[in-house]
């Protein structure tokens, strides 16, 4: 830790991790209800295990994203956070709107539309929180005047996701018109200006792991950025499939979410290429560990399985089948959870005494059994959805016999959900473990030497 | 390539992308109307279209295939079954599905009468919505359309008097006290001889006898036309007389008749009590 200020950056993380456990827990409900029968009918349904789960996901990714940012704008601009009162206030006003959100949400007190449940309020106050956060980042670069590249993509990313959450705050007759702006909010924000907020991230992890060259790494950045935003913005139109829209959307879906793997394939090889070529500058090895394989699970998940089914005449038939929760849950662990723990993996070490610099066995645990446990749910989603896909669409049985005949791919998904959740576990233990500890490593030499191994890479 | 014409290549992309995307935004809104029949969202639609959100239906369901995977795709619901059975069918669904059987059950969602009628109004006018022919063979809730293939042989070959035997996995048991409508669609498979072992209920599969998807509709608008030549005087009276004697009208063709006797049975109005024919026309006349 270079700067007093990063310290808030821990909280962030502490908040994460406590709700990402939770997200877990709702999700082992929501699955073990696919065996079911459910003993829990009447308290607590599938529909409201379900929402819970997926508005945790996106409240605990983005404080990590808010964490993150906390501690990598000091890094960039070499200067103390503008306020570092401001992050607090702006962290509790965020809990509290996130807490009452999922405590409201098993009385059903929501919106009931799809990802954007969030009641009116809660909505606004995560409008003020934006732009708290943009505002105190904004003062911190203006007071330094030191802006890089790879934190103005991270910014530009973040105040986009504020400005494309306002048509959420909106209200449509239409039910088909409300779909279409949903997709404007939840599609643009993941697949366009969230992937600029890992591009940020990715580059400022791989600048100080391997010693790369911040100019070419910065180069390739924003040739990754054109590539998502190219590809990504019309690619929305994969979401306007078969729910009223004209008809020319249909090929401009295929065609240009045909083409997002293609940045995917560029961070993959981005992230590779930097290691290959500069080594490893940095000791934590567990850092470099979740920073690769955010990039190559995000080619896995985002565009490998998103490739699988984005193809109009290939998704008539897999539309809305569990085809689609195949692709959402390797996408979203890949490009979005990992980066995160990458983040929180590498400033850890300095927030904490007696923590190994490399990663501790426990994270590294932690790491592979997340891994493989993903890898097998996102199989178990595969063959169930394929199953489904040739039983209910393609032959005609009907919805609730062909979610009989695939009940041994549920076994499996408890099964290795069950791995995934003991290495998150140990992720959220390993974090805590280790009592907080603030000190701003005021060696001179050692500020020195990541600056010289920032400007040149050793050999 | 260097820095300044990376960046130069990040803006041209994104601009690029941005403006075609607003334009077609911008033509997407002058079909809009068109294409959803916005002129057909009266209050019931809205109204039905907030019972939907308030009771978070898409986080089991799909609609326009989009939502959960928990529970059906309810697109085309109110083209496969009628009002009446998803009246019924609303006020407790515990009473068509069992959750021993199916692993799965909706919960009783409580709602008023006025709410029902808005829902359906709400799903009838997605039903109505031009999405590109989606789903592009209908989306059954239980049964099949290619006949059988709920079935095992050992549960085809057991004897069919038993309520409870040859219903697939997916059936619900059914005793005196249920709803005519779900009665009626026991029936049709436990009546012998079994009426789906010549009629299914999806549409355009049609096996010895005629699919009876629509069947509703059909009855409706033969009774009303010059051709009809039988007694009855609405569409349950002519789905209750094609049961019962299956020759007073004919539909005109070579595939289920000749010299103006049809090829089904006609042993049901022995087969059968006046209540199970009820049931039966209960159930029929819910399939629009």
């Amino acid at each position: 830790m270079r700067y007093r200020s990063q310290e808030v950056a821990y909280w962030y993380f502490a908040v994460a991790m406590v709700l990402f456990g939770l997200q877990l827990v709702f999700g082992l409900l929501s699955a073990a209800k696919y065996l079911g029968p459910d003993p829990l009918l009447y308290i607590l349904p599938f529909d409201v295990t379900k929402v819970i789960h997926t508005n945790l996901l996106i409240v605990w990714v983005l404080t990590g994203f808010m964490g993150a940012t906390y501690w990598m704008v000091p890094d960039e601009s070499r200067t103390e956070l503008h306020s570092v009162k401001l992050a607090y206030i702006q962290l509790a006003i965020w809990v509290v709107m996130g807490v009452s959100a999922i405590v409201g949400y098993l009385f059903r007190f929501g919106t009931g539309n799809k990802l954007l449940e969030q009641p009116l309020p809660h909505k606004l106050a995560i409008v003020v929180v934006m732009l708290m956060f943009l505002y105190n980042i904004g003062r911190t670069i203006k007071k330094s005047g030191r802006f890089t590249t790879t934190e103005g993509v991270l910014l530009l990313g973040i105040a986009s996701a504020a400005v494309l959450y306002l048509p959420a705050l909106l209200h449509y007759e239409n039910y088909t018109v409300s779909i279409f702006y949903r997709w404007w909010t939840i599609h643009l924000w993941v697949e366009g200006v969230w992937e600029m907020i890992q591009g940020g991230f990715l580059a400022y992890l791989l600048i100080r792991l391997s010693g790369a060259d911040r100019e070419v790494l910065e180069k390739w950045l924003y040739v990754i950025v054109g590539l998502v935003f190219f590809a990504g913005i019309l690619g929305t139109a994969h979401h306007y499939y078969w729910v009223g829209v004209p008809a020319y959307w249909l090929p401009i879906g295929g065609f240009f979410s045909a083409l997002e793997p293609v940045a995917l394939v560029g961070m993959a090889i981005y992230a590779y290429s930097a290691m290959r070529r500069s080594g490893l500058a940095h000791p934590n090895a567990l850092a470099l560990h979740w920073t690769i394989g955010s990039a190559v699970f995000t080619l896995f998940g985002a565009g490998l399985l998103g490739l699988a089914h984005t193809w109009p005449s290939v998704n008539k038939w897999t539309h809305g089948t569990l085809i689609t929760a195949m692709h959402g849950h390797a996408a979203f662990y890949g490009a979005y959870a990992m980066i995160v723990l990458a983040m929180i993996s590498y400033a850890l070490p300095s927030m904490t005494r007696d923590r190994a610099e490399r990663g501790t066995s426990v994270g590294f645990w932690a790491f592979w059994l997340q891994l493989a446990g993903m890898f097998g749910m996102t199989l178990s989603f595969a063959t169930a959805g394929i199953g489904q896909v040739y039983l209910e669409r393609i032959l005609g049985l009907g919805y609730l016999d062909t979610q009989l005949k695939i009940q041994v791919h549920f076994v499996m998904l408890m099964a290795t959900a069950s791995l995934f959740t003991v290495g998150v576990a140990l992720f959220i233990w390993d974090f805590f473990r280790h009592r907080p500890h603030f000190e701003v490593a005021d060696d001179e030499a050692q500020i020195a030497r990541a600056e010289l191994t920032e400007r040149a890479p050793p050999g | 390539m260097n820095k300044r014409q990376s960046r130069v290549f990040a803006i041209a992309c994104t601009a690029f992308a941005a403006l075609a995307f607003l334009i077609l935004t911008v033509d997407s809104h002058r079909q809009f109307g068109k294409l959803t029949n916005a002129d057909k969202i009266t209050p019931a639609v809205t109204a039905g279209k907030d019972v939907w959100h308030d009771n978070n239906c898409i986080n089991c369901h799909t609609l326009f295939g989009e939502g959960a995977y928990y529970a059906p795709d309810l697109t085309k619901i109110t083209k496969l079954r009628g009002a009446e059975y998803l009246r019924a069918y609303m006020r407790d669904p515990s009473r068509f599905y069992n959750e021993q059987t199916h692993r799965r059950l909706m919960p009783k969602q409580d709602l008023s009468e006025d709410d029902i009628t808005n829902l359906i109004a709400f799903l009838d006018w997605v039903s109505n919505v031009d999405n590109q022919g989606w789903p592009p063979r209908p989306i059954l809730v239980t049964g099949s359309s290619i006949p059988g293939m709920d079935l095992t042989a050992e549960q085809q070959a057991q004897p069919t008097q038993d309520q409870t035997a040859g219903l697939p996995p997916g059936a619900r048991p059914v005793t005196e006290g249920d709803d005519p409508i779900a009665l009626g669609q026991a029936l049709f498979r436990s009546v012998a001889p079994a009426c789906n072992a010549c009629h299914s209920t999806a549409p355009g599969v049609n096996m010895a006898g005629p699919t009876l998807a629509g069947v509703a509709a059909r009855a409706q608008a033969l009774v009303g036309s010059s051709e009809y030549g039988g007694q009855a005087k609405d569409a349950a009276g002519y789905i209750r007389e094609s049961i019962v004697t299956p020759s007073a009208y004919v539909v005109p063709g070579p595939m289920y008749s000749a010299n103006g006797t049809s090829f089904m049975p006609n042993t049901y109005h022995e087969a059968l009590n006046d209540e199970q024919v009820d049931q039966l026309v209960a159930f029929l006349g819910t399939l629009k």
